[in-house]
């Protein structure tokens, strides 16, 4: 760290360099080239960094602030949908700018993974704090519309506890439903026996409605990915 | 990030390929307001089929593809050439590749470039009664599929990881396909051979040979990968959309092995790829498909190019080989935006 009180008194015994062994200094060009331009440094000069330092703008003290958080990338603006949700009602995902939504896929007779992907997220949402969970709006789109009606998503989501002020379960015609998988990355397919094989991904869609982050699957860290929907609700919003 | 390939660009094509497929992050711009993804630059696109089942991120991307744009998807097997060769010569667009076979071909100038790891772990080298550990392959015979195949280029470079020569210590016989090294072995004109799925979960449950290595646990093969995406390096460069899409499509296949591999098995039986559930399941199981988040795919390229130049069989360093036959920009950037 660098004392920059004591740099106008004696060149000889201040700066960065002070306390390296000789050799070190001698054995590195760069090194002595930094050297000699410390040690010719004027009193004035001493002077001006001495109060930049007392400021806090010298570089050394930026070394010691915290990193930044890493930021998500911008993937590309949301695909826009408007489904029928589990009370009949229309929702779009243009009416819930200003929240950060989370976007997956489903279907109300699924017995293996998309119970275990909805009670994850069902599980996240509760780790929240209140105000946070004000401000996240989890949507899960049936890949099943011609089974899953609205009082079968609502049966649904209530049997996953879903907060259904913050969730909506969504449905549409067999080409709403067709438009949507296909504009977030969702392989679709019915299978003889009435299951519907298709991709498990979660998308989660900034305050502005741009597609920040995907998850595959439903292993995913808990905790990774609440730390993605607190990261976008400290963003401020634009656009 | 390989310098070369971005210095093939004008000023002009980079930055339109950067603001359009988010490549602006590496110019350090990357929290302006996202742009629409657009649709690839090309409708169609080949990808190499080769016997090995390990490769099944490939064979699984086919409707990921789709839905990534690509309205025609054209399937190349690998007859009487390598998939790094099918995508060297203009044959085939994008695929996984086992890399040892594609290094040569960087080192020979080859338009070909290596864009991520997938897998490790494939491999299997095995041995009849007369072999139990690496140096006693010395004065034996060794059935290969031809000089200069993966098979050959990774055997090579065991033999020089324990200082054998695989020039003068080993008898070569060369049977013109990986099924046929399989077949040599069990007739006994091998003493060893290296085995690519299906063929080691056949050895098991045949009970026939000796494992010598198993590049899924033995270090330090374990730690590197043995297949990865690569591409004709005119593709990338002319259709950088369509590139990171294929990428992606190859990516989220090997996510849904990992995480569902009695789907990916079922799909791969129903494909065709291969007839019996259960080998499908056990190779899918048995490989480290998730592994392309958290290893770097240059170790892998800088070891195995060491181990080669050690058997005379690249003659570039690692650094040049990595400057002209990597691209990591894409994968980069799919490492943020999908996770797992």
């Amino acid at each position: 760290m660098w004392h920059a009180g004591t740099n106008h008194e004696s060149s000889e015994r201040t700066g960065p360099l002070r306390n390296l062994p000789p050799q070190t200094r001698e054995g590195n060009p760069a090194g002595s080239r930094l050297t000699a331009k410390l040690l010719s440094l004027s009193r004035r000069h001493a002077l001006v960094l001495s109060g930049l330092a007392l400021a806090g703008w010298v570089t050394p003290g930026l070394a010691h602030k915290p990193k930044g958080e890493a930021r998500l990338p911008k993937i590309s603006p949301a695909p826009e949908f408007t489904l029928t949700d589990q009370d009949g009602k229309a929702v779009s995902l243009k009416d819930r700018r200003g929240e950060v939504v989370a976007v997956t896929f489903i279907y109300a007779s699924c017995v293996d993974t998309c119970p275990l992907l909805t009670a994850k997220l069902v599980g996240i949402q509760r780790k929240l704090e209140p105000k946070a969970a004000s401000k996240v709006f989890f949507t899960g789109i049936t890949v099943d519309p011609e089974r899953d009606t609205p009082e079968v998503l609502k049966r649904y989501g209530q049997a996953h506890g879903a907060d259904s002020a913050h969730w909506a379960f969504l449905t549409g015609t067999a080409e709403q439903i067709d438009d949507v998988t296909k504009r977030y990355g969702i392989y679709r397919k019915k299978q003889p026996n009435g299951d519907v094989d298709h991709t498990f991904l979660t998308s989660i869609i900034d305050r502005s409605g741009t597609l920040r982050v995907q998850y595959l699957g439903w292993r995913f860290d808990s905790n990774e990915f609440l730390g993605d929907l607190r990261l976008l609700l400290r963003e401020p919003r634009s656009g | 990030m390989s310098g070369s390939i971005i210095g093939r660009y004008t000023r002009r094509d980079f930055l339109t390929h950067a603001s359009t497929i988010g490549v602006a992050g590496v110019l350090g711009v990357s929290h302006r307001d996202a742009a629409a993804e657009p649709p690839p630059e090309v409708s169609k696109i080949r990808i190499v089929r080769s016997p090995s089942i390990c490769l099944a991120p490939s064979y699984l991307a086919e409707e990921l593809l789709r839905l990534e744009g690509f309205s025609e998807i054209e399937y190349i097997a690998e007859v009487s050439a390598s998939g790094s060769k099918l995508l060297a010569d203009g044959q085939a667009d994008a695929s996984m590749v086992p890399v040892q076979e594609t290094i040569p071909d960087i080192d020979a100038g080859r338009p070909v470039v290596l864009l991520g790891g997938v897998h490790s772990g494939c491999y299997e080298l095995f041995g009849n009664g007369r072999v139990s550990a690496i140096r006693d392959l010395k004065g034996k015979t060794v059935a290969i599929s031809s000089m200069g195949a993966a098979d050959h280029v990774f055997i090579a470079s065991i033999l020089a990881y324990v200082g054998m020569n695989p020039g003068k210590d080993i008898n070569w016989v060369t049977t013109g396909s990986i099924p046929e090294t399989m077949r040599f072995f069990v007739e006994g004109k091998a003493d060893a051979f290296l085995a690519f799925p299906p063929q080691p979960q056949e050895m098991r449950a045949k009970k026939i040979g000796r494992l010598i290595v198993d590049t899924a646990v033995d270090r330090p093969w374990s730690q590197y990968f043995c297949c990865m995406v690569a591409a004709n390096r005119t593709f990338v460069q002319r259709y950088p959309v369509a590139t990171k899409r294929a990428i992606r499509a190859i990516l989220k296949a090997a996510d849904i092995c990992a995480q569902d591999p009695e789907r990916a098995a079922k799909y791969l039986v129903d494909k065709g790829y291969e007839r019996r559930y259960g080998v499908a399941l056990e190779v899918l199981k048995g490989l480290p498909y998730d592994r392309w988040r958290q290893t770097d795919p240059e170790d892998t390229v800088r070891f195995h190019a060491l181990r080669l130049d050690e058997v005379g069989l690249v003659k570039s360093d690692p650094n040049k080989l990595i400057a002209q036959g990597t691209d990591w920009r894409f994968l980069n950037e799919l490492k943020r935006e999908l996770k797992a």
